[in-house]
């Protein structure tokens, strides 16, 4: 079962017969891609210290970039000059960029919200201006992003004004009328929707009625990891996929925990990024199966494992293995901190560890083999089940899995 | 990079002289001048990639080529060799102050044979030297002893004594160790010829010792210190390495301290000491070309260059060729181009705007123009390119050098190196770029008060602004914030580069 359009191919290839998980192939302008998907943050056009070569190595053939970044560093005019953010980087796979509205307003307090756009005073001087919709397309398509994001009117998930909220939903569907429009490149450039909603069911399912209905390739849940609580966060989710045609990608955006990642995936969600595997890898953490490892802690001053036993990643497969670096602990605690180098290798390790667990949640989908990979996930995390997060737990029994059965 | 195939059992290393001055015997004055005189040689260690010298060696910072991780030392870097100091092995933790230093309990595997290899991840292919402290060191207040030297670890001064040393190297097997001298860090000046003739009789009381124990361990060569002292105040010293060691096989080569002007003595007086290699210890960051050009018609063999680390810290990328071009360009050429500068914002060139053919990775993957960027987002990636670019045009340069003395010998070397006088301006670009790097245990205030190297990258907007950061809300406080304080852009630049538009207020 496929879907196409212009510059982007859906084609799903399994589905989980007890979740909503599904298992596809995304064709984009720079290539295919297999989601589930992670995609690492290259906010600045560069994936913290990575080469876009060592990037490829992790097997990443999606990342992001920001909008907002790159307009200002190195800006507009660099990018049409160079050719699009792909030629500016070196990378040959595909890039999504966001619509650069949320770092404006989440970010710069002074930001304020028209109908016209986001009104900000300049980071320079404080003079007052203005991002609109057509701004950010303009810009967007300077980058050449494979993925490019609406301009939305984001508010936090958890803000209290109802009226405030629907406003900015509806707001976020008169914009994206105003994308399609200003966008200048569809048969090579997918524009992606953004539902909102906050945390209103009722809300989110008006506005994924509205968004589906325009039809855009792709469609993202997006306000979300503002600080909700993990409950209202999965009610979000499943509302949405729920009502979500079964042939475009879902792209849930922000999200990074494992466990968020493995549980939105059974929820029936196919996209996420997050800046946070890159940067917790720069403040001396492994991501592993077992848990976050800080390496700056002393007991691994003297442990010549790898980050993660069994890791398959550059840094941590088995030294005699061809490729690897045989990297330990040891060595990562060493030089945490102290030089950039351990920084890039954790940044490696993290990087393949998020890339791989959906690689593997896919597998086991396409297998029919999801619940038991969801459960063993939880086990590797908590070895006593009294400690699974509940609202992993009841999220997870509401499409058909019980973490607590033995 | 292929590697040396001999019995390890059979030798620790192999030294062969290629081409050297022709050398008449006649006279001890004519060995002198041909001693002191460019040479092409290989230096090979069983297991390692062989060294085509005169070459150099890149100088790692805590057991790490600085923003070059293992993966890209042994696909981008073709270095003759790594530096390493056994102080950035050794410090005790303040929560763990008697931790033995985790490693000397390193174990090791085929393809990662020695402790130093395992511990760091270098590539087996590349040839490590052990010394006891970091290049450029940190001076220490506290002098040395009878006994030991006073070194400086990210938690401290310390004392590292003979014997300790000795047990480090036995247990750590470098290709290469420099056993201990006695070296002043007295910055002022040349020594008091007192504190001289202790120096030269401290390191030859400890290279006695050195030999006489049961370490080095066989598969490690022992190049001994020459001491930046004149001539006279070590001649019982040097005279005791050509005497008994050399002989022996004991001695494998000479490390320099900066000091090749001491080879005509050597020559006239022990020549039994010229056929070892010669590793000229570069402490300096402002070594120039030049300067490695004229120790090469001196006679050294190999060099440590901390300048190669400096330069790519500052934003710079080499831009410089030996033999030099040909026509020469009009006017004294930059030995490297600041990056940081405005007009290579949308350059498309390679990093190195007057070497067309450079061959490295980050030239032929990425543009000026990404460079730029990168160095003025701080993004790691910059210093990760420049030092691949820069340590590809050090490997070139030697390269030819070597081709220079095999083709045209001593002759046509003088004139190419007279040639590169006259091209190249004396010194490197002082670099604007924002430095990493620039604040850490590897630098020591001198009495404080000393104003930031680096300006603050991001400040809040207004007052109450809470801290900024990518969108990840956490625990975890402001990495790429959104406010950049050294911006310069006025609200025209901004709505130049199509970022949203002023509005009247």
């Amino acid at each position: 079962m496929s879907q196409s359009s212009a510059a982007l191919t859906f084609e799903l290839v399994g589905r989980c017969s007890t979740t909503r998980a599904r298992a596809s192939i995304l064709t984009l302008p720079h290539g295919q891609v297999n989601l589930p998907i992670f995609m690492p943050v290259a906010t600045q056009a560069s994936l913290k210290g990575l080469t876009p070569e060592q990037l490829e190595g992790t097997g990443c053939r999606l990342c992001l970039n920001n909008t907002y970044h790159l307009g200002l560093k190195p800006g507009q005019e660099v990018l049409d000059a160079v050719g699009g953010a792909h030629k500016f980087q070196g990378w040959k796979h595909n890039l999504l960029t966001d619509s650069g509205g949320f770092q404006m307003v989440s970010l710069l307090k002074l930001a304020n919200v028209t109908e016209e756009g986001v009104r900000f005073l300049s980071p320079h001087d404080g003079s007052p201006m203005l991002l609109t919709p057509e701004h950010s397309m303009s810009l967007q398509n300077s980058i050449g992003s494979d993925i490019m994001m609406q301009l939305d009117d984001v508010l936090v998930t958890t803000h209290p004004d109802k009226a405030r909220m629907r406003e900015a939903m509806e707001r976020s569907v008169r914009w994206l009328d105003r994308c399609i429009t200003a966008h200048k490149y569809p048969e090579r450039q997918n524009l992606f929707c953004i539902i909102q909603g906050g945390l209103d069911l009722e809300m989110r399912r008006d506005c994924c009625k509205e968004m589906v209905a325009r039809d855009t390739p792709g469609i993202a849940i997006g306000g979300l990891s503002g600080g909700e609580a993990k409950d209202d966060f999965c009610k979000v989710v499943q509302t949405c996929t729920e009502m979500l045609p079964d042939l475009k990608p879902r792209y849930v955006m922000g999200i990074g925990y494992p466990e968020d990642l493995v549980v939105s995936v059974a929820l029936g969600a196919d996209m996420f990024d997050c800046v946070w595997p890159t940067r917790t890898a720069r403040f001396g953490n492994a991501i592993t199966k077992n848990g976050v490892l800080n390496m700056k802690r002393e007991m691994y001053a003297a442990d010549y494992g790898p980050m993660e036993d069994g890791c398959g990643c550059q840094c941590c497969r088995p030294v005699e293995e061809e490729g690897s670096l045989g990297i330990t602990r040891a060595f990562i605690h060493h030089n945490a901190a102290k030089e950039t180098v351990a920084a890039h290798l954790l940044t490696l390790h993290n990087v393949w560890y998020q890339l791989n667990l959906m690689r593997e949640a896919r597998e086991a989908i396409i297998a029919d083999e999801f619940p038991a990979f969801v459960k063993k996930f939880f086990a590797g995390l908590y070895p006593e089940q009294e400690n699974y997060p509940s609202w992993a737990v009841d999220a997870l029994r509401g499409v058909g899995i019980d973490l607590l059965e033995t | 990079m292929t590697v040396d195939i001999q019995d390890p059992e059979q030798e620790i290393m192999r030294f062969e002289v290629l081409k050297a001055a022709v050398n008449d015997g006649a006279t001890a004055a004519a060995a002198a001048a041909a001693a002191a005189a460019a040479r092409l040689g290989r230096l090979a260690f069983p297991g390692r990639a062989p060294i085509n010298t005169p070459n150099f060696l890149g100088v790692t910072s805590r057991g790490t080529l600085p923003h070059v991780t293992p993966d890209n030392v042994s696909q981008h870097l073709n270095i003759g060799g790594v530096y390493m100091s056994l102080e950035d092995f050794i410090e005790k933790p303040q929560q763990n102050i008697k931790r033995i230093p985790p490693i000397y309990a390193q174990p090791v595997s085929p393809k990662l044979p020695t402790p130093l290899y395992s511990f760091t991840g270098m590539p087996s292919s590349v040839p490590i030297i052990l010394s006891a402290r970091r290049l450029p060191a940190v001076p220490s207040p506290l002098g040395n002893t009878n006994k030991s030297v006073s070194i400086f670890t990210n938690t401290g001064f310390q004392t590292l004594t003979t014997d300790d040393y000795r047990a480090a190297v036995s247990t750590l097997k470098p290709d290469i160790a420099i056993p201990l001298a006695d070296l002043t860090s007295n910055t002022s000046g040349p020594p008091t010829s007192k504190r001289a003739l202790r120096m030269a009789e401290r390191t030859d009381e400890w290279i006695v010792d050195w030999f006489s124990s049961s370490s080095p361990p066989p598969s490690t060569a022992t190049f001994a210190p020459v001491l930046p002292i004149p001539y006279p105040i070590q001649w019982e010293y040097l005279a005791r390495l050509a005497e008994d060691y050399v002989p022996t096989n004991q001695l494998s080569g000479l490390a320099f301290h900066d000091n090749p002007d001491l080879l005509p003595d050597i020559a006239e007086h022990c020549p039994s000491l010229l056929p070892l290699p010669r590793l000229s210890l570069i402490p300096s960051i402002s070594t120039t070309p030049h300067q490695v050009l004229r120790q090469v018609a001196l006679g050294i063999d190999l060099f440590t260059l901390p300048f190669i680390n400096t330069v790519s810290d500052a934003g710079i990328a080499l831009n410089f060729a030996f033999p030099a071009p040909s026509p020469p360009p009009s006017g004294l050429q930059p030995l490297g181009t600041d990056l940081s500068l405005p007009s290579f914002a949308t350059s498309l060139t390679p990093l190195a705007t007057s070497l067309r053919n450079c061959q490295c990775y980050a030239c032929k993957s990425h543009h000026a123009a990404y460079v730029h960027h990168l160095l003025a987002a701080r993004e790691m990636l910059g210093w990760t390119l420049l030092q691949i670019h820069n340590h590809a045009v050090m490997t070139s340069f030697f390269a030819g050098i070597r081709f220079v003395l095999e083709t045209g010998g001593e002759e046509l070397f003088e004139k190419e190196r007279n040639r590169f006088l006259a091209t190249y301006e004396p010194d490197f670009p002082a670099g604007m770029g924002e430095r990493p790097r620039q604040r850490g245990y590897q630098y020591k205030s001198v009495g404080g008060g000393e104003p930031k190297k680096n300006k603050p990258a991001w400040g809040k907007l207004g007052p109450d602004t809470p801290p900024a950061g990518e969108g990840q809300t956490g625990e975890e406080g402001p990495e790429t914030p959104v406010v950049p304080e050294g911006q310069t852009d006025t609200v025209e630049e901004l709505e130049k580069k199509g970022f949203a538009e002023e509005v009247a207020s």
